[in-house]
């Protein structure tokens, strides 16, 4: 598998470049975070408080942002002892049971991930325990906007915010639906990627979900030097 | 034994092709919503907390990402230059050489495919133009690729720390004198070998190489010393450790960015392109804002991503799995039932290995260790194991699991690199299998090895049961 995906339509290569930037922006935002923290508490004896926070919420951005993209590019790490030596007609079978399961999965997570975040964002909760049967009913306690996070403190251009998600009352810190909506968003992103792989798979235009290992593209590169003569 | 059925689906699932962190996952939720009162919205917390709550886990991304820059193909190249012109001249010296340039790049990546792949590449190429035949090359290279994750900083180590609460600095020492061990050995089993079938050996090409080679390859080499020191200080001079491990492992890949941009200048702005010779500072100035942006950092920051991704979400679904174990209490299970079975120390350290030397061959080392480290761990402090110990052997054992047939890890990297069947690799890597086993049988049961520097720098450690 190419790193690059090769996109066909402009849409599909302007979504593949906002992913792989935001992938490499995130990353290089929570380095130089931490780097400058380090900077300030040798240099200047001082440091940013919020800075620790900051950098875990990027963390969990990057991942579960990414991991969509790595269903796209076919980067997730898995076995291929079995897979590999079946013959194509079992092998697609297979993959057709393996991308089900996959489907299952982030459907499920999906359930929760709303649940969990739901109410941060003032929004109902689903019921059920399985699958969501329908919405709960707004309680008192189920208006949780006011909730904060410890430290990062609330950008001053958000203020217009308040009144939708505070009932107009001022926002010390960074309200927890902010950083926490990434856990629907990616997970339903997931499952999109998941159902697309699944309609690969369906029509044939793959066969496996997975590679091997993480170096698999980085042995493609270097396969030519070595190769049997 | 719902244990027993949930561990059967994980595996079953991972051999039907799912990707592993799904595996995990879903088996994982199904047991939770099947047995237990937990749901669906405390899961997904779970899956969140992963990484925004665990600062531990947090030094991964910056570790990957530092080796990601250090990766580029020059870095592999001077130290595999510094490594011939040390042991060169020995019998078998270019073997010997490709085992030393493992050890110093495993320092730099963490990470034994990658080693591999940037090691083994050229010197097996080299190996072979010398006169060496191409399984030997191959053979050499799986095993010493290996040390990846045994010689610090390793991300294993980190994951281990992690998952069981012990100190990263204490596990990053406790690898130093084993991986050194290892490499040694490896190094004299292929000496004897060259020395019996008559090898090849190269010339001593002068001091004067050895200091040239080596004022080249230093800047990459500092990165070891700025993650060390930064981690320990330095004892004897009285200067106190900088930076905790998280923060150690972003100097560092700050670190290798301005090395791999500015003073290698393999990538970036300064680098050679379209027929354009390296150009430097003086003539680029502007060099030092666009480097920032420039497309390879840009690819760089990108593919460190990508792999801190998927090695995460195996992490954070093995953390799901680690719920369920905990939930079930199944290790305190497990421990009385080996307890009152009589079973002693040694018998549980040669279930551990078995374990995971099976383990090794299927999973991602860092996955395996989240899930199997709170299953034995308990257990190994009720035995009187120390927790170092357990992780260095932990360690080691996955190291071996990876070049273990039918299908380590290794091997199949190994094969793609040398460009031969998978078989054949299996039976050139053997002999050299034999001695990772005897230095397995070493860690296991002489803990000293692993637990002395630590001890002896860091002071005792303190056991919270």
């Amino acid at each position: 598998m190419s790193s690059h995906h090769h996109a066909r339509s402009g849409l599909a290569a302007w979504v593949n470049g906002f992913e792989e930037t935001a992938i490499a922006v995130l990353l290089g935002l929570m380095t130089v975070i931490t780097f400058v923290n380090v900077i300030l508490r040798y240099a200047f004896n001082s440091g940013l408080i919020w800075g620790l926070e900051a950098v875990t919420f990027l963390f969990a951005w990057l991942v579960l942002f990414g991991i969509s993209y790595a269903v796209k590019v076919t980067a997730h790490l898995g076995v291929d002892a079995l897979t590999s030596i079946m013959a194509p007609g079992a092998r697609r079978l297979v993959a057709t049971v393996a991308v089900a399961v996959c489907i299952g999965y982030a459907a499920l997570l999906l359930k929760g991930a709303w649940d969990y975040w739901a109410n941060f964002a003032n929004l109902p909760q689903t019921t059920g325990r399985w699958f969501p049967t329908g919405f709960e009913e707004m309680r008192r306690t189920s208006y949780r906007g006011w909730y904060e996070v410890v430290d990062i403190p609330f950008p001053e251009w958000l203020r217009w915010i308040e009144p939708l998600m505070n009932e107009g009352e001022h926002y010390e810190k960074l309200p927890r639906f902010i950083p926490y909506a990434i856990l629907p968003f990616g997970i339903a992103l997931l499952l999109f990627r998941f159902l697309q792989a699944g309609w690969a798979i369906a029509t044939g235009q793959s066969d496996s979900l997975i590679v091997s290992h993480e170096a698999e593209e980085a042995v493609e590169d270097v396969r030519h030097l070595n190769a049997e003569d | 034994m719902e244990v027993a059925i949930l561990f059967l689906l994980v595996v079953a699932l991972m051999l039907l092709g799912v990707p592993i962190a799904v595996s995990l996952g879903f088996s994982s939720v199904l047991f939770l919503l099947v047995l237990s009162e937990t749901s669906l919205a405390s899961i997904a917390q779970t899956l969140f907390q992963a990484m925004a709550g665990h600062a531990t886990l947090l030094a991964i991304p910056f570790f990957i990402l530092a080796s990601s820059f250090m990766s580029t193909g020059g870095v592999a190249q001077r130290i595999i230059r510094f490594s011939i012109a040390c042991v060169g001249h020995f019998r078998g010296g270019l073997a010997i050489a490709g085992v030393f340039a493992c050890m110093m790049f495993a320092a730099l990546s963490g990470s034994s495919p990658a080693t591999v792949v940037a090691i083994g590449s050229i010197v097996i190429a080299a190996m072979r133009q010398a006169g060496y035949t191409r399984d030997f090359a191959a053979g050499v290279i799986a095993n010493a690729g290996t040390l990846g994750i045994l010689i610090p900083p390793s991300i294993v180590m980190v994951v281990y720390a992690a998952a069981t609460d012990v100190s990263v600095g204490r596990m990053f020492l406790a690898g130093v004198i084993p991986g050194l061990m290892a490499g040694f050995m490896l190094m004299i089993a292929i000496f004897v070998l060259a020395k019996l079938r008559n090898m090849p050996k190269g010339e001593f090409q002068g001091w004067r190489e050895v200091y040239e080679s080596f004022s080249d390859a230093i800047w990459g080499l500092l990165l070891i010393v700025i993650i060390m020191v930064g981690i320990y200080g330095i004892p004897p001079l009285g200067i106190k450790a900088l930076f905790t491990p998280t923060e150690a492992a972003a100097v560092a890949a700050v670190y290798a960015f301005i090395v791999a941009t500015f003073v290698y200048r393999d990538m970036g702005p300064l680098a050679e392109r379209d027929g354009k010779p390296k150009s430097n500072l003086l003539k680029k100035p502007q060099a030092l804002v666009t480097a920032f942006f420039h497309r390879d950092t840009r690819h760089t920051l990108f593919e460190a991503g990508k792999l801190t991704i998927t090695l995460m979400f195996i992490i954070a679904n093995a953390l799901i799995l680690k719920h369920v174990l905990t939930d079930e209490q199944i290790p305190q299970q497990i421990a009385s039932a080996m307890l009152s079975a009589g079973f002693g120390k040694i018998v549980f350290l040669i279930v551990v290995n078995v374990i995971l030397l099976i383990g090794g061959q299927f999973m991602e080392p860092s996955g395996l260790i989240v899930i199997v480290a709170p299953l034995v761990f308990p257990i190994a402090i009720e035995l009187g194991v120390d927790p170092i110990h357990l992780g260095i052997i932990m360690v080691v054992n996955m190291e071996i699991g990876m070049i273990t047939p039918p299908v380590g890890l290794n091997l199949f990297v190994t094969s793609g690199v040398a460009g031969m069947p998978m078989m054949r690799v299996v039976k050139a890597a053997l002999p050299f299998l034999g001695v990772l086993f005897v230095f397995l049988i070493l860690i296991t049961y002489v803990p000293f090895l692993s637990t002395w520097l630590p001890t002896s720098l860091m002071g005792p450690e303190i056991i919270t049961k």
